[in-house]
């Protein structure tokens, strides 16, 4: 009887170690979803959203992949690199990047860039043509892309952009200036910004808020990519007595301003865009001497931050596989951007682009910086200052050599400090 | 006083950037476009001795400029010597060499804004009332102290006057025995080392970035054009040219247009006077 029992329980798990069995071969046989991510790999905003969108894929692969209609498909990841974060790299390298990750690496969806947002503009109607949704997850801050997409739905449907943009950012600076402001009595702002499109946009943007504020904008001025020296508009910022420093830069070169700054321990306190300042190996490179910068690391998540269930779990994830902490700009976002893009088709049951279109514009999902929706009309992430309600920013200060959330105040750790030598 | 402090110190920092460049055309007629490319190598040099073998930093320092003086003397001995003469495919076989060693650079990982080398000083100072980084003040002081060694160096030692009699006129210089191959690989070697000095001394004001490569060759060409190719005095005036030009360029119209300025000279050079300004090369042909 026993030997009979055991018999038929062995013949049972073996029946059914032979169906799992089956089902994996059959979820592994099935075709991959080809994501396709056109990135400047060379950049931090390039391979961090590179180890985003593979640590999701591998995620959701081991997880038995996205359901199709009722089918297991795992994804895969084609990235090319773009290199349109390169000085004087033409916008037509990236789209034929971008081209070929269609045609050649047959993607079927596009998330991550173009990078600059020149070329992200410029591949929008290379998007429509072959009817191809992309989600930009990083680089592109310009307001003009979600604009486009209003103004000509039907044209630009397939794009959709999961990162914040200039304006957001730029009303983010202007509340935390107005706290500073309060707390510290300070008044005068002195602008220094890139020569690229998203931060010449930003720094008008501040200029004009930040005048309408009752701030006192001393000067704006614009550097080419790759300035290696800040002396001249330092010793102006000295001289006029600024009270802060606000950059819009996303060159690696504005380490050495920064540098700079420390050296010639100016009392102003620097904070912006710098994505120089983005990286955990930032305090290193410096030594230490871009303590107390505060950086916008556009979506929160980029480093460590107590702001959804999601956001440590996601930290953990990426320290564990890549060795060092999520590094800026484009992470959490890559990685949201697989997620989101798996919830809409598994909604939509398809990867047929109209129908994955009405199911991304639908998608509710409490991700790593918040609730993660679409404004319809768009196609650009509602952003907000409460997780509970939309995607909020990463705005981080380095204190004592870690990336410090310091806003917004819903999810701060922390609060501003400012360097000894401004203390009055 | 800030145009003139300022001023100094980026006609300097400048002069050092294109120095190496002048100093291989003046002597051996060659155009080196991977100049550019051994400052950023001589940069990851240092960073790997320091960062990846732990050796101590000036040691670091030595063995990043003799190896750039190497990559230098070896690009002559095993590639050059074998098309030297003919201007085109010099230009394209040292833009190569350039591009091949950028690309490898980022190709092998130099990528970001981490890799940095220690400042040799920290902190700032009053000079004439602006306040300037220690750091710079040392690159001024140096290449002030390169270009007296230099100076000395071609005219007080034996292998510095061959230079020169190499440079003035290689055909008589021949005659008298000194060896043309060998003074072009000593150029390219000094040349080279030169690049890599340069690099020692600016690359830890910010971090090591492959794309420099890019803009320092861009400002050797710019410099030696105005300056009159192979002329080491004009170099150095077409330094402070572009220099200050730079720095008035940022005081009164926009830190956006300083490139622009670099590049402009060059067309203005090339339009009102091809030879620069103590070029020698084209003064015939300019008369005719």
């Amino acid at each position: 009887m026993r030997n009979k029992l055991g018999r038929s329980i062995g013949v049972v798990a073996v029946v059914m170690l032979f169906l799992v069995g089956a089902a994996c071969v059959a979820a592994a046989a099935e075709k991959p979803i080809v994501i396709g991510a056109p990135l400047s790999t060379a950049f931090l905003y390039g391979w961090d959203a590179e180890r985003g969108i593979k640590l999701a894929v591998e995620e959701i692969n081991a997880a038995g992949g996205v359901n199709v209609g009722g089918k297991k498909r795992p994804f895969s990841a084609e990235v090319i690199d773009t290199r349109d974060l390169e000085p004087a790299v033409p916008i037509s390298d990236a789209l034929l990047g971008l081209e070929k990750l269609i045609l050649d690496k047959n993607a079927d969806f596009i998330i991550g860039g173009p990078v600059r947002s020149e070329a992200a503009l410029a591949a929008m109607d290379l998007l429509n043509k072959y009817k191809k949704i992309s989600i930009l997850t990083t680089g592109a801050l310009t307001p003009a892309y979600h604009k486009k997409v209003a103004e000509n739905y039907d044209k630009y449907k397939y794009c959709f952009r999961i990162t914040s943009h200039v304006i957001v950012m730029a009303n983010e600076f202007v509340t935390l200036l107005s706290d500073i402001k309060k707390g510290h009595g300070f008044n005068k702002v002195y602008i220094m910004v890139q020569d690229v499109a998203h931060a010449r946009g930003g720094g008008e943007a501040m200029k004009k808020m930040l005048s309408a504020s009752g701030w006192e904008v001393v000067d704006m001025k614009v550097y080419p990519t790759g300035t290696t020296d800040y002396s001249m508009a330092l010793n102006d910022v000295a001289k006029s007595q600024a009270d802060i420093i606000f950059l819009w830069m996303d060159m690696p070169e504005s380490a050495i301003l920064l540098k700079q700054w420390s050296n010639m321990k100016l009392k102003a306190l620097p904070m912006g865009f710098v994505n120089a300042a983005e990286q955990p190996g930032f305090w290193k490179a410096t030594e230490g001497k871009g303590e107390y910068l505060i950086v916008n690391l556009v979506n929160g998540g980029n480093a460590p931050a107590k702001i959804t269930p999601w956001t440590m779990k996601f930290a953990s994830a990426y320290e564990k596989r890549w060795g060092l902490e999520p590094e800026g700009y484009g992470t959490s976002s890559s990685y949201m951007a697989v997620y989101t893009l798996k919830e809409a088709i598994e909604k939509a049951g398809t990867i047929e682009a109209d129908a994955v279109i009405k199911a991304l514009e639908n998608v509710n999902l409490m991700g790593v910086y918040g609730r993660i929706s679409f404004d319809k009309a768009s196609h650009q992430v509602i952003a907000s200052d409460d997780p509970k309600t939309g995607a909020v920013t990463g705005i981080i200060q380095w204190q004592k050599g870690k990336r410090v959330q310091v806003f917004p105040p819903k999810v701060a750790e922390a609060k501003i400090l400012l360097p000894p030598w401004m203390k009055k | 006083m800030d145009i003139l402090v300022y001023g100094i110190i980026n006609s300097v920092t400048l002069s050092l950037l294109s120095l190496g460049f002048t100093l291989v055309y003046s002597i051996s007629r060659l155009p080196n476009f991977a100049h550019g490319a051994l400052y950023i190598t001589t940069g990851y040099f240092i960073w790997l001795f320091l960062n990846g073998l732990g050796l101590r930093y000036p040691l670091s320092i030595l063995l990043g400029i003799a190896l750039a003086g190497l990559i230098g003397a070896m690009t002559y001995r095993l590639v050059l010597i074998r098309i030297r003469g003919m201007e085109i495919s010099e230009i394209i076989a040292t833009y190569a060499i350039g591009l091949a060693i950028i690309e490898g650079l980022r190709w092998g990982g130099l990528r970001g804004t981490t890799f940095t080398l220690p400042s040799f000083t920290s902190g700032s100072r009053d000079i004439l009332g602006v306040n300037v980084d220690d750091q710079r003040l040392l690159v001024v002081l140096i290449g002030f102290a390169v270009f007296a060694i230099l100076y000395l160096f071609v005219r007080l030692t034996r292998n510095g006057l061959a230079l020169r009699g190499i440079a003035q006129d290689e055909r008589a210089a021949m005659m008298l025995g000194i060896d043309s191959d060998r003074m072009a690989v000593v150029s390219f070697a000094i040349g080279s080392s030169l690049a890599g000095l340069s690099a020692t001394l600016i690359l830890p004001l910010g971090n090591i970035v492959v794309e420099a490569g890019y803009s320092v060759l861009v400002f050797s060409i710019a410099v030696s054009v105005i300056g009159g190719l192979g002329s080491w005095m004009g170099a150095i005036i077409a330094s402070f040219i572009i220099g200050f030009a730079q720095i008035l360029t940022e005081k009164f119209l926009s830190a956006h247009f300083q490139m622009v300025i670099a590049l402009l000279a060059i067309i203005i050079t090339l339009l009102v006077k091809p030879s620069g300004i103590l070029g020698r090369q084209k003064e015939l042909e300019e008369r005719v």
